[in-house]
């Protein structure tokens, strides 16, 4: 399990994290959300001993990550896929990265095979796509075998079967029961990724829930149905106490939006009223809307409250 | 630390380009006693001395290019982020510098003995060849001090250039830094202190102090006698380090 207490981080004027606290549980993903510039990487940096925070604690089972022997080992952590020397083959990347921590050579073969680059393992760096380097980051990190996985936006750069990849590959690590915290600055990604969110804006943390429950609070799900009654519906949505708005948009047949009803209410309703059913569907707004919509009300309170 | 020792020697010698530079600094001296061996017009009067001296100032343009090795060994880390990934298995990030240096006093010891003798050998071989007689006489005669005095002197200056690496962490920089040293900042700083009435400051700068001319007589330029001189310089360097190491623990990697 990993503990982040009061974390705090400037680089002279500018502050990078602020009193940030939050735990991250094993067996499970955690996504860590927050729009560019918001002190994820800082805050991954600070908990691997990298960056020197100006106050606060980070512990792996009660640990400091310094005090941990052989770390790797324990917890495997990719920073940034291009963090490789690009006149070095991928092999013997993972090779000194498995030597330094007294692990057997063999494993630097398994992780290959387990990310897919056995083939290109002689390969010398500059010669991979980015893909290629967020699969070799992952290698890396799985070297040792650890309990805590830490990766800093791994989707960045993989086409969408590659981020599927990724999302299976973190989920199955989970489901062995190693804690996962992963980066990311797309709410989407993540929902579709992690099952608790930490979400932070400027530094300050805005949200730590499971991802179902962030999304269901900050995003509204409404019905569309399309009707060549619509009009009957809309009446009998209203006199049980839901809110239906006409759309205004042209199509074949006349449509509405319903809120606060669920859409089997919305069907019933609709047979009830002996009305023609041409559509009916949930529609939920665009998470990143969601998702900018709550930073945004974040950043205007704070600096609402500072000046 | 045996392990990050083992795990730096296999970083040093998976990237290309550090064969490349060492290629370069064993090539130059090779070329200069093969031109000398070829055409020198007066063989049978070429001295013993005089190719030691060929041989250890030949060798002392090899020292400095093994020194930007060693600086760009370890500035290429903060160059590419693998000091990151470096640091993060291996927090104790004096070991990894610590490890640096072995594997650089290790390899430049290796490096310049090969080279000295292999030069030597090439030098006289070719002028005997065409009528020197050019002998080594003995082990602690004239060429043997040569040879451990830039040994050693080697190895000092692959520190200083881990130490500068360190503290600098760009590589050009650094690197411009390493190959200056001798020729320019050392006499600017002498300079400094003679224009402020100090005028044997010269004789006390470290660089200068353990190389003196280096087949030449001991302490004659300098304050000090060549082993004194390396240890005075090697302390100095050493003093670079450390403040290198604290430096670079304190900061974010
Ligand atoms: N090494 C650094 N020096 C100065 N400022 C930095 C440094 N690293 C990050 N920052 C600043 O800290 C803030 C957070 O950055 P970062 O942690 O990279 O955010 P994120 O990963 O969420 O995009 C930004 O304002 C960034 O400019
Ligand atoms: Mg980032």
């Amino acid at each position: 399990m990993i503990t982040v207490e009061g974390l705090s981080k400037r680089f002279g004027n500018t502050v990078a994290i602020d009193d940030l606290h939050f735990s991250v549980q094993p067996g499970r993903v955690t996504g860590f959300l927050g729009p560019n510039g918001s002190g994820k990487s800082t805050t991954l940096r600070c908990m691997v001993d990298l960056d020197h925070p100006q106050s606060g604690n980070v512990t792996f089972s009660g640990k400091h990550y310094r005090q941990i022997e052989d770390p790797i080992r324990t917890i495997g952590v990719l920073l940034d896929a291009s963090y490789v020397h690009p006149g070095r083959s991928a092999r013997h990347h993972l090779e000194y990265l498995a030597v330094s921590n007294h692990l057997d050579r063999q494993r630097v073969n398994e992780v290959l095979a387990l990310v897919g680059l056995t083939d290109v393992a002689h390969r010398r760096v500059k010669t991979f796509s980015l893909g290629m380097k967020q699969r070799l980051g992952l290698a890396a990190t799985m070297l040792g075998d650890p309990e805590v996985i830490i990766l800093d936006e791994p989707a960045n750069g993989l086409d969408p079967e590659g981020i599927r990849w990724m999302r299976d590959m973190l989920q199955y690590l989970a489901g062995q029961g190693r804690a996962v915290l992963v980066s990311s600055h797309q709410l989407s990604e993540m929902a579709l990724m992690a099952e608790d969110l930490v979400v932070i804006g400027r530094g300050r943390l805005i949200a730590h829930e499971s991802a179902a429950d962030f999304i269901a609070r900050h995003t509204t799900t409404r019905i569309r149905v399309r009707s060549p009654q619509i009009g009957v519906i809309v009446r009998a949505v209203q006199e049980r106490g839901g809110d239906a708005s006409m759309l205004s948009e042209t199509a074949d047949t006349d449509g509405a939006l319903v809120t606060g009803m669920s859409m089997i209410d919305v069907g019933e309703l609709a047979h009830g009223n002996k009305a023609v059913v041409h559509e009916l569907l949930e529609v939920t707004d665009s998470l990143e809307d969601a998702f900018l919509a709550v930073t945004r009300e974040d950043q205007e309170y704070r600096s609402g409250s500072s000046s | 630390m045996k392990a990050i020792i083992a795990s730096e020697w296999l970083k040093a010698r998976t990237v290309r380009s550090h064969w490349v530079l060492l290629i370069i600094a064993m090539m130059f001296p090779l070329i200069i006693s093969t031109l000398v061996g070829i055409f020198n017009p007066d063989p049978q009067f070429v001295s013993y001395r005089e190719v030691v001296s060929i041989v250890a100032s030949s060798g002392a343009f090899s020292l400095l290019l093994l020194s930007s090795l060693w600086v760009i060994n370890l500035t290429s880390e903060f160059t590419h982020g693998t000091i990151r990934v470096t640091y993060a298995a291996v927090p104790a990030r004096w070991k990894v510098i610590v490890a640096k240096a072995v594997i650089g006093t290790l390899v430049t010891a290796v490096v310049m003995s090969v080279l000295f003798w292999l030069n030597f050998g090439l030098g006289a071989a070719l002028l005997n060849s065409r009528g020197a007689t050019i002998i080594v006489d003995g082990w602690f005669d004239h060429s043997f001090k040569v040879f451990v005095a830039l040994v050693t002197f080697a190895i000092i200056v692959s520190w200083f250039g881990l130490g500068l690496g360190v503290l600098i962490k760009n590589s050009p920089v650094a690197i411009v830094v390493v190959l200056l040293w001798p020729l320019i900042i050392e006499s600017l700083i002498a300079l400094a202190f003679a224009l402020s009435g100090y005028e044997s400051a010269w004789k006390w700068m470290p660089y200068q102090t353990a190389f003196q001319e280096i087949d030449g007589p001991s302490g004659v330029d300098s304050a000090l006698s060549r082993p004194w001189g390396h240890l005075y310089f090697a302390a100095f360097v050493i003093v670079v380090g450390i403040i290198g190491v604290v430096v670079d623990r304190r900061r974010d990697a």
